[in-house]
């Protein structure tokens, strides 16, 4: 470090304090600044900024869009082998034709268990990591009102996740064409079902991330909050099953993990919600953490 | 001008901060003392909206923080040397701030270079060190050149250089006619920064008073008297309000009699006595006379081998 930067001596430094017209002979009396203040527009930048600055953030999404892509190749290479073993084997042909024969509009699809994984970890940790490394007490200095923060912050997260989801399935798709094409399967990744799993699939990915985000915000501890995320979508869905009684079979259609196959069914399947009811569980699984992270941000201490 | 009044706040059954009122006039600097755990941090962090009083209030400018229109552009606050993600540079953290009130990239590369951290600006905050890290929020606070600029404990783990520097930035910011709130639990350092003192021990405010008088007021008058005949002077001098302390064989340490009256005394008596000195009290001392019974922590001093066994894991 340069011993001249503590050189300045008071007229000099003046002229570095001298920004925005401010100088020493208005400053008298107790007014109130009129520069631009923390509107939505400038937080959302900031959040931004504060997003694409962390190196962990970059990786991670760096991971999500391999592991789409991936299990995606990894998927087509399968469905192929499936498919082939259904020609010549009677039992196989029986449960190949009892999926319907279109296993290749699932195949860009199929890493997205662990897009939502890393994604919500994501969430969890981008608001988590505020509170445990004490950058909250900057942020919410300069929004003092929380809430635009949160929300700015809640919007970077959920656009980036749909975003990187739809992009990482796409890319999923155009690497199993080929695959697949050996296997004189055909995939149309213009048809509407494949858009329709593309779009359901990456709003729902981007729900997971914001889920995480207010769990984050609600337990102010990264552990806690991915293993409160993974508790949700991997291991209540299993315990579910495990425990008997009508009571589990009926709770287990609402957990939010559950509520994609109703949305992306070509025709309704027994058991299971309608599509609607399946959009409008998820979304109450977004809104009332989403609510109480917001209400317990505003009140608690930072 | 920051005005706190009947200003609590209660952690579960601790009261941090006990019903204060006080007020930071603007033009000077006014310094924050207090041993640790007085309340000095919950205090300033109330001013700055982060934590919600239990009871009462505190203004900025006559207006609660979060209802500033552009915090940052009024307020500028040190508060915890890291409030900073470990694994973002310097820069990059100073960016985004500034981002909020459109703060332009000239501001963020003028206080980088004011604070002398152009060199590691692009380093993650991470591994800055205890000083480095104090800079940066320096940074920070200064960012939206602030009427008002709230320091915690700046001058911990700065280099002499530093301490320096620190000084010299809050007088001339003051001088400015900005107003300045500094806190430390280091009294020398108060002495020769502030020009105005609040002193808080366990919640309340102790003193409110301009440093001078906190110097001059509650230190007590000491003498030291050397003399031939100590046991009988003892005996002259006792009194009400009198203590007279035996340091040597001849060295009596008087606190409480001013030396005209121990002289008086002494030649009443015919006792001769050939050192009369009296002792300023300092700062310091002052401080400690004030806080006494304020501490929270009291340091155990120990000697030899009978030192006790601290009970209970720590």
């Amino acid at each position: 470090m340069s011993s001249t930067t503590f050189e300045p001596t008071p007229p000099s430094r003046g002229e570095n304090f001298g920004t925005a017209g401010n100088t020493a002979g208005s400053r008298a009396g107790d007014s109130l600044s009129t520069g631009p203040g923390p509107s939505f527009p400038r937080v959302l930048n900031s959040e931004f900024i504060k997003f694409r600055t962390l190196l962990s953030t970059l990786i991670l999404l760096g991971c999500t869009v391999l592991v789409v892509v991936g299990f995606g190749a990894l998927s087509a290479w399968g469905t192929g082998q499936f498919a082939e073993a259904a020609t010549s084997d009677p039992e196989a042909a029986a449960a190949f034709a009892a999926q319907g024969g279109d296993l290749a509009v699932g195949v860009p699809t199929s890493g997205i268990a662990f897009a939502q994984l890393i994604l919500g970890s994501l969430g969890v940790l981008l608001m988590s990591s505020e509170f445990t490394t004490g950058m909250a007490r900057s942020t919410f200095a300069a929004v003092p009102k929380r809430l635009p923060a949160f929300a700015a912050k809640l919007l970077v997260v959920m656009v980036t996740a749909f975003v990187l989801t739809a992009a990482s399935v796409y890319l999923a798709g155009l690497v199993s064409l080929p695959i697949l094409d050996n296997y004189n399967l055909n995939l149309d990744l213009s048809s509407s079902q494949s858009v329709k799993m593309l779009l359901v699939n990456s709003l729902y990915v981007a729900a997971v991330a914001a889920i995480g985000m207010a769990l984050g915000a609600i337990i102010r501890n990264s552990a806690g909050g991915i293993m409160s995320l993974v508790g949700l979508f991997f291991v209540a869905p299993i315990a579910f099953q495990l425990i008997p009684g009508d009571f589990f079979v009926e709770a287990r259609k609402y957990l939010p993990g559950n509520t994609v196959e109703p949305m992306i069914a070509v025709e309704h399947l027994p058991d299971t919600l309608e599509a609607w009811q399946a959009a409008l569980v998820l979304g109450a699984w977004v809104v009332i953490p989403v609510v109480l992270a917001a209400v317990l941000l505003k009140k608690r201490d930072v | 001008m920051i005005e706190a009044r009947g200003l609590t706040k209660v952690y579960g059954e601790k009261t941090a901060v006990a019903g204060i009122n006080f007020t930071v006039e603007a033009g000077r600097v006014t310094g924050f003392l207090g041993p640790n755990g007085a309340g000095k941090s919950t205090t300033m962090r109330m001013i700055m909206g982060l934590d919600r009083p239990t009871s009462g209030s505190v203004t900025v400018n006559g207006v609660p923080f979060d209802r500033h229109h552009a915090p940052l552009r009024d307020v500028g606050a040190l508060l915890d040397a890291k409030a900073v993600h470990t694994s973002r540079s310097a820069y990059n953290h100073l960016l985004a701030m500034a981002a909020t009130h459109s703060i332009p990239k000239k501001r963020v590369h003028e206080v980088i270079e004011m604070t002398g951290l152009a060199d590691v600006a692009k380093k993650k905050v991470g591994g800055f060190s205890l000083g480095m890290g104090q800079r940066l929020g320096i940074a920070a606070a200064l960012l939206g050149d602030p009427q008002t600029v709230i320091l915690d404990e700046p001058v911990n783990g700065l280099d002499p250089e530093g301490v320096v520097w620190v000084r010299n930035l809050v007088k001339y910011l003051a001088s400015e006619g900005r107003t300045v709130f500094l806190s430390s639990h280091l009294m020398s350092e108060m002495a020769v920064t502030a020009d105005h003192l609040i002193v808080i021990g366990r919640g309340k405010i102790i003193a409110d008073a301009p440093i001078q008088d906190i110097i001059n007021g509650k230190g007590r008058i000491r003498t030291r008297v050397r003399t031939d005949q100590p046991d009988q002077l003892m005996q002259l001098l006792a009194g009400e309000g009198v203590s007279v302390e035996l340091q040597d064989n001849e060295l009596l340490e008087v606190t409480g009699l001013d030396p005209r009256r121990i002289a008086r005394a002494a030649l009443d008596s015919h006792v001769m006595i050939y050192e009369l000195t009296p002792l300023q009290a300092s700062l310091e001392e002052a401080y400690m006379e004030l806080t006494k019974d304020e501490v929270e922590y009291h340091s155990l001093i120990t000697t030899g081998d009978n030192a006790p066994v601290p009970s209970g894991g720590n």
